[in-house]
């Protein structure tokens, strides 16, 4: 079954700033696919459009067959409650415990009351500090957020959606504000975790060598265009150097990211 | 390359502007220090060293009987109690209007792009909304809360609540502007990241909105609370209850040891709302 179908989808801000311009995707269930490709190219554009934050400026999309512009109230958050999201920036809200920011994965499930008197006194304890000894952080449960190291707040991310227990998760950058060596643990977590529950992988990758070592398909993404979708072992360095063509690859590694290097566009 | 003569001439002029800048800053000065009557010697002058002292020596010893201290007890409790119900106002005032009046909510719309962008007839709802919260919140505070507090006296009449209404509108007015500019400030990312679990509104609105603006709203509110209590003593001097009340009598009475204790009253008040806000901020 289609997790992700899309049809010439693109994304255009303020009427002339073309972030993602035609693409078209098919994306299995349980299906490992990385997107690799210079900053700015739109893969976060792309990726806040598959998470329902965004919705396409033209094309069409559809997610686990429902198309997206038909889905509202309700049924949008049921949607978007079935896709877990991993930023590069965390996106955790750094005044809270720990153990809230794990939690929050649960919001979509829960009742208004029921997420705010969590607040106050957690409810499904037990359940948040399972996700945190998954990625090897049980110890900060009760930490400050914005005490944590930014590996720690990328794992604590992770938590949330293994919270969520989503069809699908979508990394957004998510190695690319930690270590190396770190990084490859992350990301072994994530193919991991996306393994044992048959969850569909979906990650948005600088790292080139992370991408054609540890994912069965690799699509290149430029200018707002897939420029090819091919299994890793296809992937040729003429095809690399005509991706990268006109962009400095190892200044992204820690410089710009797709959403520091343009402006974004909220309306 | 730009014309050597052009760049000649924009560079006299620019280093033209700090001097002329500083000539009317000069002029003014000098002007305002004239108009404004300062004369720093009069306090040593024979005629204003005598007043000086008639007025400061007429103040000791403070009146510390009983008598009248126990007469001070409930305006002193009334007092604080005008700037607890004054701020109360001013918070449910400013609240609302704070948010409307934060760009992007109600203009820009932070995690509705979908639902913000539909008709035009809206956008202009919501910009009308947003220019309308501005202009109330300036007129609530442009105006002074001895002014607020003169007109209420006259619709509540005489008392503390016409004192708890000036505290109230014009605080509100201060409050929904700065109120708005902490909103401004809240990060949007992790709002994005709870609705993309499928949160709804005020589901993101407890969990990643109320966190990030609490501290500095609360900081903000209990500053504003240390500056309503000294306001509501002051607005007592047009009737409006409370201290100023009792030192605009005794000032009438010429009784200025009456006036130095209400001042040490004052004095111990504020510094008891200082300590006790600190502390709660010290918390947060």
């Amino acid at each position: 079954m289609d997790q992700y179908r899309l049809e010439k989808v693109s994304k255009i801000f303020d009427r002339r700033l073309v972030a993602v311009d035609g693409i078209d995707l098919g994306v299995q269930r349980g299906e490992r696919v990385a997107l690799i490709g210079p900053s700015g190219a739109g893969k976060t554009t792309l990726f806040r459009m598959l998470n329902c934050t965004l919705r396409p400026t033209a094309g069409r999309l559809w997610i686990n067959g429902d198309e997206v512009v038909t889905l509202h109230g309700k049924r949008l958050r049921e949607a978007r409650r079935k896709i877990g999201t991993i930023y590069q920036q965390h996106n955790l809200v750094p005044r809270l415990k720990v153990v809230h920011n794990v939690l929050a994965g649960n919001l979509g499930q829960w009742s208004t009351v029921r997420s705010l008197s969590s607040l106050f006194r957690p409810v499904d304890l037990e359940l948040a500090n399972r996700a945190l000894r998954q990625v090897g952080i049980e110890e900060k449960i009760f930490a400050r957020t914005d005490e944590l190291s930014g590996g720690q707040q990328q794992r604590v991310a992770i938590a949330r959606v293994l919270m969520q227990d989503p069809e699908a998760i979508l990394a957004d950058e998510p190695v690319s504000s930690v270590d190396p060596s770190l990084a490859t643990v992350i990301v072994k977590l994530l193919i991991e975790i996306s393994q044992k529950t048959r969850k569909t992988l979906l990650i948005n990758l600088h790292g080139v060598d992370l991408a054609l070592a540890y994912f069965p398909r690799v699509v290149g993404i430029k200018n707002g265009k897939a420029l090819f979708d091919l299994p890793p072992d296809k992937v040729s360095d003429s095809l690399l150097e005509e991706l990268y063509s006109g962009h400095l690859p190892d200044n992204q590694e820690n410089g710009l990211t797709d959403e520091e290097s343009k402006p974004l566009v909220y309306q | 390359m730009r014309n050597p003569s052009l760049s000649s001439i924009s560079r006299s002029e620019k280093s033209l502007f700090p001097y002329l800048f500083g000539l009317i800053f000069l002029v003014g000065f000098l002007d305002s220090w004239w108009r404004a009557e300062v004369r720093p010697l009069a306090f040593f002058e024979k005629e204003g060293r005598e007043h000086l002292w008639k007025f400061l020596s007429g103040m000791f010893p403070p009146d510390l009987s009983w008598n009248f201290l126990s007469l001070m007890l409930h305006p002193a409790l009334e007092t604080i109690q005008i700037s607890v119900m004054g701020t109360f106002i001013a918070v449910v005032i400013g609240f609302p209007f704070g948010i409307i009046g934060t760009r992007t909510f109600s203009v820009g719309g932070v995690l509705n792009e979908a639902d913000v962008k539909g008709s035009p007839s809206r956008f202009v709802l919501r910009w009308s909304g947003y220019v309308m919260a501005r202009g109330v919140l300036s007129l609530f505070r442009s105006i002074p809360e001895f002014v607020w507090a003169f007109m209420f006296v006259r619709a509540v009449g005489l008392g503390a609540f016409s004192g708890v209404l000036a505290i109230g509108v014009a605080y509100g007015g201060m409050l929904g502007k700065v109120y708005s500019e902490i909103f401004e400030g809240v990060n949007y990312r992790p709002l994005e990241a709870l609705q993309s679990t499928g949160a709804n509104k005020l589901q993101i609105f407890f969990y990643g909105w109320l966190p990030q603006i609490l501290p500095n709203f609360v900081s903000y509110t209990l500053y504003r609370w240390e500056c309503a209590v000294r306001a509501s003593a002051i607005l007592g001097l047009v009737g409006a209850g409370g201290l100023g009340t009792q030192i605009e009598i005794s000032m009438r009475m010429f009784d200025f040891r009456e006036v130095l204790t209400i001042l040490i009253i004052l004095f111990f008040m504020v510094a008891a709302v200082d300590y006790i806000s600190a502390r709660v901020r010290a918390l947060l």
